[in-house]
């Protein structure tokens, strides 16, 4: 069965640094280490471009570029043969690279110095896995099928808006044992996103704000797009600074090893975020942000289908 | 920046005993139509003069880069420490595979404790490098070339960065 990058996305969440060879016009071969290789889908990945230097050289001259990478469990390791498509230096793709490097950084020493330049968009054309033995996997910290089952059967029983908001949390830490978590709504302006329900936190912090497009929280609103923060960075930290006038603190961890931040999205029109964190590094992976994302989306059709006044202010 | 003179190493002292420390050695070459491709060594050889650079390789994890080795000569080895991102890149144009010498399989072996301890420092577990680099030492190959130019790949603002050569 041919590989696909969804079925080894665990191996990029730079656990083990990934290693990437090029080659010039020439055909001098030019390898090194890259901090981020981030699953866009089945057939795309997007490297971190950090720095001008031979391998930019080689790219924009020879599209074509071997990546390795290594499972942080099972050691086992697999090349793509990839080929360079783009460089997006704006927008969703590059505003959650950017936010996920700012964690590494932190984690490696490098903050300052690790500083995304743009997103390299590449299409895999093939993934070898490398022959060799490798380690078993532990068992996962939950099933998330059936914890978003449970989650999304709950989340339908509700009536109101208040129902729906206490029912997400408490199944996000009971069947999935998040247990720091708050939803953030957009104000009727659209300007600001303020603390609606938490849960986890020794101060509730409701009412706390958050401006559209500052902190992880703010940007993952304004772009639209999920981030994940592996490892705890100081850049992000708390996932904001509120407003200035902001007068109720916000509740966030203030020393979270693993951030996520989850737009939400009912039709078609943003209306706030689900943000969960925890004290641990590299608490959420790839399927935790899959099985949020699908939370996310139902918070959001619940919020309309209620015909909440925070729904109705998108009328 | 070439090597004219056998006696001007672009490896000093410091940077010899660095490719041959439990540092991540990661080769790479050419194939058709310049596709590059690569390869995790198991372990380095410096010449007693520093002017050739052996790696190890284990053949069946290792079959396209050898072959591009074999028909190219072209390589380019980035050596790595995974504790501090310090790293080095060695290039060369007359990499050839040859069969190891006497003592290379017991330099693997070394190596492959080196590395285990310094990846156990950041958390891994011994036995992950263990089965990571794991091989049959009938399986190695010895890939050796002359080193025409050396690069520090430190992440900063010297990244890239030619060596000079030492005098």
């Amino acid at each position: 069965m041919a590989l696909s990058v969804d079925m080894i996305r665990d191996c990029l969440d730079g656990a083990v640094p990934a290693v990437l060879a090029t080659c010039a016009s020439d055909g001098t071969p030019n390898v090194t280490c890259v901090s981020q290789v981030h699953f866009v889908d089945g057939a795309h990945v997007a490297l971190s471009f950090q720095f001008f230097n031979k391998t930019r050289e080689n790219l924009l001259a020879n599209s074509r570029a071997t990546v390795m990478v290594a499972h942080p469990e099972t050691a086992a390791r697999y090349r793509m043969a990839l080929q360079y498509l783009r460089t997006e230096a704006e927008g969703p793709l590059f505003e959650s690279m950017k936010a996920r490097l700012a964690g590494i950084a932190s984690h490696a020493g490098m903050s300052g110095i690790f500083r995304l330049l743009g997103s390299d968009l590449y299409r895999v054309i093939e993934i070898e896995r490398v022959p060799g033995t490798e380690l078993p996997v532990s068992a996962p910290r939950r099933n998330l099928l059936p914890a978003l089952r449970t989650c999304l059967e709950r989340l339908s029983q509700c009536t109101d808006l208040a129902g729906v908001l206490e029912e997400l949390l408490a199944s996000l830490a009971g069947a999935f044992d998040i247990t720091h978590a708050m939803v953030l709504m957009l104000d009727a302006r659209g300007e600001c996103l303020r603390t609606a329900a938490s849960r986890g936190y020794d101060a509730s912090g409701l009412g706390a704000e958050i401006l559209l497009g500052q902190g992880m929280i703010g940007i993952a609103a304004q772009q639209r797009t999920p981030i994940r923060i592996t490892h705890a960075s100081p850049e992000y930290a708390g996932g904001c600074a509120g407003t200035p006038e902001m007068m109720i603190p916000f509740p966030g961890l203030p020393d979270a090893g693993s951030r996520l931040a989850l737009p939400v999205i009912g039709g078609g029109l943003l209306l706030g975020v689900l943000y969960v964190e925890s004290p641990e590094d590299l608490r959420f992976g790839y399927d935790d942000e899959d099985a949020l994302v699908a939370v996310a989306a139902q918070l959001g059709m619940a919020i309309r289908a209620l015909g909440d006044a925070v729904g109705d202010r998108a009328q | 920046m070439s090597r004219t003179d056998a006696d001007e190493s672009l490896l000093d002292e410091n940077n010899a005993a660095f490719i041959q420390d439990g540092v991540s050695i990661i080769a790479a070459s050419r194939a058709d139509a310049n596709v590059p491709v690569l390869a995790q060594a198991v372990g380095c050889r410096v010449s007693p003069d520093h002017s050739r650079v052996t790696v190890f390789l284990a053949r069946f994890q290792s079959g396209a880069l050898l072959d591009a080795v074999d028909v190219t000569g072209a390589i380019a080895v980035v050596f790595s420490q995974p504790g501090s991102y310090r790293s080095l890149q060695l290039k060369g144009t007359d990499a050839v595979v040859e069969p190891l010498e006497s003592r290379d399989k017991d330099r693997v072996r070394h190596y492959i404790s080196l590395y285990a301890a310094e990846i156990a420092a950041l958390g891994f577990d011994e036995m992950f490098a263990r089965t990571m680099l794991a091989c049959e030492p009938a399986d190695l190959s010895a890939v050796t070339f002359t080193p025409s130019s050396a690069f520090s790949q430190t992440p900063g603002p010297g990244a890239g960065a030619p060596l000079l050569a030492a005098s």
